[in-house]
């Protein structure tokens, strides 16, 4: 168990190597069901495409864990008055998104210009990740590859347990079977509001904290950024639920 | 795809190298031109943030001299058609990238660009 600020965090190691861990139960599997997952995936959540729709014309985006890139041709009524670039590790997803512009990496690494985008989305991505840590360097990942300056970010997590996908849980306790293996055990609806939302807004802050940024709410209309405390950070503009999905928008400032 | 659009925000991401990483060098490159929908807008909105001496430079590597060493800040049509194929219609379909700094090669294959380090290498 690992403790961010006062949070209690359940991690959801399986395995002393992370990262074979995801190779095994995400990166493989995504691979190996690209063509099924991209032929059930082709819908956009509403609130992505809202989020998209008020992004300002000329700007360009990072779609970090794009999978089969079905939000990078958004927004549907303009297309190409924003461009989003995908990145993703599954080459068979990416040939799927060929006709857009895509990238083969690791949503944990790089490869781009320090402040490169205008915005970033990452869209049921973060909870593939098996420690809080790793979830922490994919966000430091998104605060980095935005302008510091008007920089856009919209986190999604995606805490459905829909049986047929095979996710790395996000806010699920886990238990230990005889294979060594941890599954994931029961869960109630009170335990998905209350953590997911509460660990999801730690990352972000640990994140942020991480490089130094600074966490406000909502600043006040009047009083903006110039009232606020230090030289930059990050301001969460909303958060909340869109179905059994948490979602997270803040924007970079400095002043 | 690798089109300019996309080598204009790229750079380098190997441990430790953190200065000069951009723009990456092209080499033995495979071209296609495919024609996109153009988005006058779009390309205005989008001068402001590029990295132009990069873009200049990627372009000539690949063979297009079309752009001026400077940005221009007289924006005509014909300027704006210009950039837009120098930006979203050249797709380097095969082919390298190699850091200016630390010598690092990211293959293109397939249209696809390969940023992923060794572990050993990753920072
Ligand atoms: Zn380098």
């Amino acid at each position: 168990m690992a403790t961010l600020g006062h949070a209690k965090v359940i991690t959801t190691v399986v395995d002393d190597d992370p990262a074979a861990y995801e190779q095994r139960y995400v990166h493989e599997v995504y691979d190996r069901i690209a063509y099924h997952f991209s032929s059930t995936r082709y819908k956009p959540w509403p609130l992505v495409s809202k989020f998209l729709f008020n992004i300002p014309t000329g700007w360009v985006g990072l779609d970090s864990g794009t999978g089969n890139g079905k939000y990078l041709p958004l927004p549907t009524d303009n297309p190409g008055r924003i461009w989003t670039v995908g990145l993703d590790r599954s080459p068979n997803l990416l040939s799927l998104a060929r006709t857009a512009g895509v990238v083969r990496g690791d949503v944990l690494e790089g490869g781009w210009r320090r402040g490169a985008f205008d915005y970033a989305i990452s869209i049921a991505t973060l909870h593939h990740l098996a420690t809080v840590d790793r979830r922490v360097t994919v966000v430091k990942r998104l605060f980095e590859s935005v302008s510091p300056r008007h920089g856009r970010i919209l986190i999604y997590v995606w805490a459905s347990t829909d049986g047929q996908d095979v996710f790395v849980p996000w806010v699920l306790q886990v238990s230990t079977a005889t294979d060594g293996v941890r599954h994931e055990a029961s869960r109630t609806n009170e335990d998905r509001d209350v953590r997911t939302d509460a660990r999801t807004c730690q990352i972000g802050t640990e994140a942020a904290q991480q490089m130094g940024l600074k966490v406000s709410p909502r600043l006040a209309e009047a009083e903006g950024v110039e009232e606020a405390e230090g030289k930059e950070g990050i301001e969460i503009i909303a958060s909340g639920w869109e179905r059994s999905n948490y979602y997270i928008e803040l924007w970079r400032w400095q002043k | 795809m690798v089109r300019l659009i996309t080598h204009n925000l790229l750079a380098c991401h190997a441990k430790g190298c953190t200065s000069n990483n951009f723009p990456l060098r092209f080499s033995n490159v495979k071209l296609a031109l495919r024609e996109a929908d153009f988005n006058p807008d779009f390309i205005r909105g989008f001068l402001p943030r590029i990295e132009w001496d990069a873009l200049v430079q990627a372009s000539r590597e690949i063979g297009d001299t079309s752009l001026p060493p400077e940005r221009p800040e007289m924006l005509d049509d014909d300027f704006l058609k210009q950039l837009h194929h120098v930006l979203l219609e050249i797709h380097v379909d095969e082919g390298s990238m190699t850091c200016p700094n630390c010598e690092h090669v990211y293959p293109i294959s397939s249209g696809i660009p390969n940023m992923l380090l060794a572990e050993h290498e990753i920072r």
